[in-house]
């Protein structure tokens, strides 16, 4: 702030301090005339106006206020440059603020950084601070109880896209996932039907008993050869493959919806799973610890 | 001593003129000053100007009321800088025009959405149904969003209005690059399409506090 502003700021504070007090000063005294009459003179109806002084306590109130904002000018900034003698201001207050819980938290996140991630989740601690980060970092896509949303995984339960190890998990986290399926209806015939005969096989695989339709049964076995295609990602037996993130398409956890229509999209038109890196958005130790809770939330009956 | 309140008290005039001064003082001590102070009128280094597409996505945010529930001002506070980045400063919105700051949290602060590791399918997701990705949200949904077309035909004027009248850096060279991917790339951009990508440059200027 330069100096003209500084002068400014203050002559108009200092002037509008004293006018409030010269104001007071005016109004406190009373001519002898009007202290003997009592009235101000004016008279309607016989109904006369009274004029008396400034009550004590309002009057009191009033210099009150005024001795407060001098206090308070002197100890914050409120005088143009004049820093004021406590020398607050927001940032430095926020700086303070930020360096005491660092100090309070630093221990903590030492003493859960030397805990392998497999184990940090029964550290009832550890799951309290895991839970802030997961409900500020994860829960708008995963769910504030981590049970997922379509196109979003369940993390509470074993089934695992890229592995439910504590490494792979935290690896997750921190690098981020990018799951891909290609559109595959033209692999398999191009055709609506045979788009339809491969969704009814990959819905059969979780559920054998589709196939005691005489219906599905025959699309089921129009649909077995061109699997093939599938199986390379997905695997022969369609269980999977954690290191491409390819699904278990015989667990009955549909990721993209387990209904016909859902699935004919899947093969229609692929889908493209994106799960955003955090490194760099939270400390290794805040990863860490996160990574722990994230394990504990399917781990929870070791305890 | 004379009795100058009965004078003032019996002089509307004057009592207006006095009114005025003395309403006026906190706003010429704490408005008035701001009007030449570098940390209000020169944009942050970092700061870029928006693209053709993000001006419409603003457009269409002011239009559906977003800044009503949604602020972006981050206030210099641990639990907000925890939550969201970086506290928001002037120097930031030097180029708003409306600024979009607003006054109340029904959701949370977007002044730094951008920064966040957030998808554009989530935005979209979210947009199009918000209790399909968060059940708990009281957000309404936009569907339409994904259905209407960018309004391009006040684009070119806009542009030049915050260069001419705003004092916004963009050259003319500027202006019709972005009035050519108007034309071409973006010419049937949805709505939505428009508003994501008005999200994700939210908070870009502070990208290498996070």
């Amino acid at each position: 702030m330069s100096q003209f502003w500084s002068v400014y700021i203050i002559a108009i504070v200092v002037l509008n301090l004293a006018g409030c007090a010269i104001l007071l000063l005016v109004n406190l005294k009373m001519t002898p005339e009007e202290a003997r009459n009592e009235t101000t003179g004016h008279s309607f109806d016989g109904i006369q106006e009274r004029n008396q002084p400034l009550p004590r306590w309002w009057l009191f109130l009033f210099v009150g206020t005024l001795i407060f904002s001098v206090i308070y000018l002197v100890l914050y900034p409120g005088l143009g440059r004049f820093g004021g003698l406590l020398n607050w201001s927001s940032v430095t207050q926020w700086q303070e603020e930020v360096a005491l819980v660092e100090k309070r938290s630093e221990p903590l996140f030492a003493e859960f950084a030397k805990v392998p991630v497999d184990e940090l989740h029964q550290y009832p601690e550890a799951r309290d601070v895991g839970g802030r980060l997961f409900a500020n970092n994860c829960a708008i896509c995963h769910g504030s109880d981590a049970r997922g949303a379509k196109g979003y995984p369940n993390l509470t339960d074993d089934d695992w896209l890229y592995g439910g190890s504590a490494d792979a998990i935290l690896t997750s986290i921190t690098q981020g996932r990018n799951g891909m399926m290609p559109p595959m209806a033209a692999a398999i015939g191009g055709t609506d039907a045979a788009v339809r005969d491969m969704a009814l096989y990959v819905q059969s695989l979780s559920r054998p008993d589709m196939t005691g339709d005489p219906q599905v049964a025959k699309a089921v076995e129009r649909a077995k050869p061109k699997f093939a295609v599938c199986a390379a990602c997905h695997g022969q037996d369609a269980t999977g493959n954690q290191a491409l993130g390819a699904p278990n398409l015989t667990d009955g956890i549909w990721l993209h919806g387990a209904r016909l229509e859902d699935i004919e999209t899947t093969i229609r038109q692929g889908r493209n799973s994106h799960m955003p890196k955090h490194e760099g958005v939270l400390t290794d130790e805040r990863l860490h610890v996160l990574a722990a809770y994230v394990y504990g939330l399917s781990h929870s009956d070791e305890e | 001593m004379a009795n100058y309140h009965s004078v003032i008290e019996k002089n509307v005039g004057l009592m207006i003129v006095l009114t005025l001064v003395a309403v006026s003082f906190g706003g010429l001590a704490e408005i008035v000053p701001l009007f030449w102070q570098k940390a209000t009128t020169e944009p942050m280094a970092t700061l870029r100007p928006y693209s053709a597409l993000e001006m419409a996505g603003r457009d269409v945010y002011i239009r559906e009321g977003c800044h009503v529930c949604h602020t972006q001002m981050v206030r210099p506070l641990r639990a907000e800088t925890e939550r969201f980045g970086p506290y928001s400063v002037a120097g930031e919105d030097v180029w708003e025009h409306p600024f979009l700051w607003g006054s109340k949290r029904t959701g949370p602060d977007l002044d730094r959405v951008g920064l966040r590791p957030i998808t554009e399918q989530w935005h979209r997701e979210h947009l199009r149904d918000p209790r399909q990705v968060v059940p708990e949200s009281n957000m309404p949904a936009y569907p339409w969003l994904a259905e209407n077309t960018v309004d391009w035909s006040h684009m070119e004027r806009t542009l030049k209005v915050f260069k001419n009248q705003f004092g916004v850096p963009y050259s003319d060279q500027d202006i019709d690059e972005q009035m050519n991917k108007v034309r071409g790339e973006w010419a049937d951009a949805t709505e939505e399409d428009a508003v994501v990508a008005y999200l994700l440059s939210l908070g870009q200027a502070r990208r290498e506090e996070r």
